[in-house]
């Protein structure tokens, strides 16, 4: 069972915890961001913030180990 | 056969039904949870924190254990399950993304097809010397793909209109390219891999 129910974690999450929360947080980030900018400046910057959030998610998960 | 019934249940009402900003962006959070978890193992393997990726070597092992009669095992039933499913739902997202536009659902599908005959094809032809490509580098490469298509939709979802268009996933993919050579480095740094 304890297995089965760790196969479920991995096949949803992947390895790792801290992964699926950076993805959430970056996400999450994205959204207040997107509320704060003005429209223009989010259209044309807002990928780049995230694309910058998204690799701060892949580094800080490397870091972590976890 | 479990990703084809998903995209035909799903599919249609996803595309017809749902909002295409929220669409967009779940399946972008999903193939980021998918392109990352690939991303950190590649980097990993690259550092040699991890053990090289080699499917055939997997596989010889898997035979070997399936000769000598293992009990059944559910939990390796449900990770080889998982890991068809889920190399499958990636495609069967990027396609629903991709067709989610009015007028673009048959270009997807027909690419798709291609891809898809393409795949089979170029397996059937080259399954021998595809044994000898670094399995380890091709799986990063698919990292990069899956998180660059991940940020891109996610980002479209959010009201980002990209720099150049689709065109976009070429400059995204060199980007994250090269946080993973960078994060590669760092690792290699930090622990050195002894010599000999």
């Amino acid at each position: 069972m304890r297995a089965l129910l760790g196969s479920l974690r991995s096949l949803l999450f992947g390895e790792t915890w801290s992964l699926p929360l950076g993805v959430a947080g970056a996400l999450c980030a994205a959204l207040l961001l997107r509320s704060a900018l003005p429209q223009g400046l989010w259209g044309h910057a807002g990928g780049f913030l995230i694309a910058a959030l998204v690799a701060a998610a892949l580094t800080l998960s490397l870091r972590l180990g976890r | 056969m479990a990703v084809v019934a998903l995209c035909l249940a799903l599919g249609p009402a996803l595309l017809s039904g749902a909002d295409l900003g929220l669409l967009r962006v779940l399946i972008g959070s999903l193939l980021l949870l998918f392109g990352l978890e690939w991303l950190r193992k590649g980097v990993l393997r690259m550092a040699g924190r991890r053990r090289r990726s080699s499917a055939f070597e997997e596989y010889a092992e898997e035979r070997e254990e399936l000769a000598s009669g293992a009990p059944s095992d559910w939990a390796a039933r449900l990770v080889a399950f998982k890991g068809v499913f889920l190399e499958g739902l990636e495609v069967g997202l990027i396609v629903l993304a991709l067709g989610g536009t009015p007028g673009r659902l048959a270009p997807a599908l027909a690419g798709t097809a291609v891809a898809l005959l393409l795949v089979v094809g170029i397996g059937l032809l080259l399954h021998a010397p595809l044994r000898r490509l670094p399995e380890t580098q091709l799986k990063l490469g698919v990292g990069v793909a899956l998180t660059s298509f991940g940020t891109f939709f996610s980002a479209e979802g959010l009201g980002v209109r990209w720099p150049f268009g689709d065109a976009a996933l070429l400059y995204l993919a060199a980007g994250f390219a090269a946080v993973a050579w960078l994060a590669t480095r760092r690792l290699r740094l930090a622990a050195p891999v002894p010599a000999g």
